[in-house]
């Protein structure tokens, strides 16, 4: 097993606050990390850094072994790491259908080819099937904004899978979705899972949610890592659940 | 637009199209002449619409665009060179100006862009003026010849629209196809959400680039039309309010609407006219017009017709499901 993320000692602070406080781990090929922790703990902050939206203070992230701190958010989703927002992040006024071609078109070709080229950059096939695993099927042609929230919420992750990723980072996937789509989508990020052999790390506030669908699970606290373990190690930990989990 | 049947739309096309060729030949030399400062107007706006219609841009220095493409074909046409070789400088210069101005775009946004692209329009207008040397300053450039096309010269009116008219068909299909790429896509993506564009691997600071780029290039061309449709130039017309025009008229027509500058220049070119027989008044009643429009449909003109097609839609959809769902209880 190969490390895909590697994060060693990143630190992140805004004037006098210090977010991210020196948090180091790493993530293997084909595992789901949960990330948890108390609001305002620093996990979003993380993610940014990890990311490129935010430059650190201090520390390093290696992505397969090759150092891609600095990098544009651009850039290092082109190299196979994508993510979601925790709040929406759908393009409204374009069709669900539009949204995937969007979110798979800059990974392939050239710009030229892309002026050039097919409308639709040859995805439509692509997008299509994204669109039936994530049982979007009746919605392709909709405007995304015409979609209720949970809908908008699967074709928000739909499209943090199209270019193929190895590496998805997904803020709260299941923030704010009822329990008939919570299920659905906690099925379809573990098939996912298993059949691309794609590595998540997941940040979430519903439990079991992440403990169903987590091999390992990180808890932070006030901009540091406070445990990391399987998920019955972590929610059994004194400390996590002093500062978390509530007794 | 997408409820209309495609058969119809193109029969509407066609009878537009048609329209335009035949119905100016009846045309005196003055209304020749607004109808080819509409498509003229119209290209301009069309490449505004780019850079803040699809890509969010805001932009007011596209009437400096239409200035530098007018004084390049001003400039080369009077020295005996000929239209076409003009319009490829004027069209090279202003994609090159306009991606330079694309990059205060790269970290400022809104108003502040607004106020940095507004100082380039004034920056033109004194390069215009001042620069006696090159531009003939407020004396201006007159007796601009005016081209042969494959041996047809344009001297009169109605060859000339002719030329301005296909112009605007070949601007029209390439802005068309460009809207309709991933290019066009990854515009509106740059426009409705930059930070999640990014993260989807789109490039937003060449898109950005491109889209003043391109949006200024048209307005290069727009001016190079300008320039021999009237045969005397002078700083004056370029000045920003040029730029507030067409920006009125990207934003009455309907901004990121395809059609929306062909509207939005009609209104600006023509309604004054339209509204000429209330003599001193019209301009006031002009203003009103807009402003009232403004309040009923912040979107435009094609907004409202986007609103009644979207209701219309919305309203066939749900009696499909209430049909279908009758059915279903009927055993």
């Amino acid at each position: 097993m190969t490390a895909v993320l590697e994060v060693s000692n990143i630190r992140k602070s805004f004037g006098g606050i210090t977010a991210v406080d020196g948090v180091s781990f790493d993530v293997q090929e084909g595992e789901i990390l949960g990330l948890i922790g108390p609001n305002g703990c620093g996990k979003s902050t993380l993610f940014n850094c990890i990311l490129g939206q935010l430059t650190p203070n201090g520390g390093e992230v290696k992505v397969d072994g090759k150092v891609v701190t600095g990098l544009r958010p651009s850039e290092l989703n082109r190299l196979g790491v994508s993510r979601t927002f925790q709040l929406l992040q759908v393009f409204p006024k374009l069709s669900v259908r539009e949204n995937l071609i969007l979110a798979g078109q800059e990974h392939q070709g050239s710009m030229l080819s892309r002026l050039f080229g097919p409308s639709d950059a040859g995805l439509t096939e692509a997008a299509d099937q994204m669109i039936g695993f994530f049982k979007l099927d009746h919605l392709a042609t909709e405007p995304a904004g015409g979609l209720s929230y949970g809908q908008q919420k699967l074709l928000d992750a739909a499209m943090a899978f199209m270019g193929g990723p190895r590496l998805v980072l997904l803020d709260e996937p299941a923030g704010g979705v009822n329990l008939t789509m919570l299920a659905d989508l906690r099925e379809r990020l573990a098939a996912i899972n298993r059949e691309k052999r794609a590595t998540f790390v997941v940040i979430e506030h519903n439990m079991e949610f992440v403990m169903s669908l987590c091999s390992r699970v990180l808890v932070m606290a006030e901009g540091k890592v406070l445990a990391m373990g399987r998920p019955d190690q972590v929610c059994a930990n004194p400390a996590v659940i002093e500062a978390y989990l509530g007794h | 637009m997408t409820c209309f049947p495609r058969s119809l739309r193109i029969a509407l096309g066609i009878i537009a199209v048609a329209g335009l060729i035949v119905v100016p030949m009846n045309f005196n030399r003055y209304g020749l002449f607004i109808l080819s400062q509409w498509a003229v107007m119209t290209i301009a706006a069309m490449g505004l619409n780019l850079t803040l219609g699809y890509a969010g841009q805001v932009s007011l220095a596209q009437g400096a665009f239409v200035g530098i493409g007018a004084y390049a074909a001003a400039i080369m046409t009077s020295q005996g060179l000929p239209l076409i070789a003009a319009l490829g400088v004027a069209i090279v210069l202003c994609f090159t100006i306009g991606w330079l101005l694309g990059y205060p775009a790269l970290r400022v946004q809104h108003h502040y862009l607004a106020f940095v692209t507004l100082a380039f329009s004034t920056l033109a207008f004194l390069v215009f003026r001042n620069e006696d040397w090159l531009t003939k300053g407020i004396y201006g450039i007159s007796n601009i010849p005016r081209p042969n096309i494959l041996g047809f010269p344009t001297n009169r009116p109605l060859p000339f629209y002719y030329l301005c008219l296909g112009s605007l068909g070949i601007v029209s299909l390439a802005v068309w196809w460009l809207i309709r790429s991933p290019w066009g896509r990854a515009f509106v993506a740059l426009r409705e959400n930059p930070i999640r564009a990014l993260s989807l691997g789109i490039d937003t600071r060449r898109y950005t680039l491109m889209a003043f780029a391109i949006g200024s290039a048209l307005g290069g061309v727009a001016g190079a039309l300008y320039a021999p449709l009237t045969q005397y130039i002078d700083p004056v017309p370029f000045h920003l309010s040029l730029s507030l025009d067409l920006l009125m008229m990207v934003i009455i027509g309907g901004a990121g609407f395809f059609f929306g500058p062909f509207v939005g220049a009609m209104i600006a070119v023509l309604l004054p006219e339209w509204l000429r027989f209330t003599q001193g008044y019209y301009l006031m009643l002009y203003a009103v017009a807009v402003i009232l429009l403004l309040i009923y449909s912040p979107t435009g003109i094609l907004g409202i017709l986007d609103r009644f097609l979207a209701e219309r839609r919305t309203k066939i959809a749900s009696a499909r499901r209430a049909a279908k769902s009758s059915l279903e209880a009927a055993p």
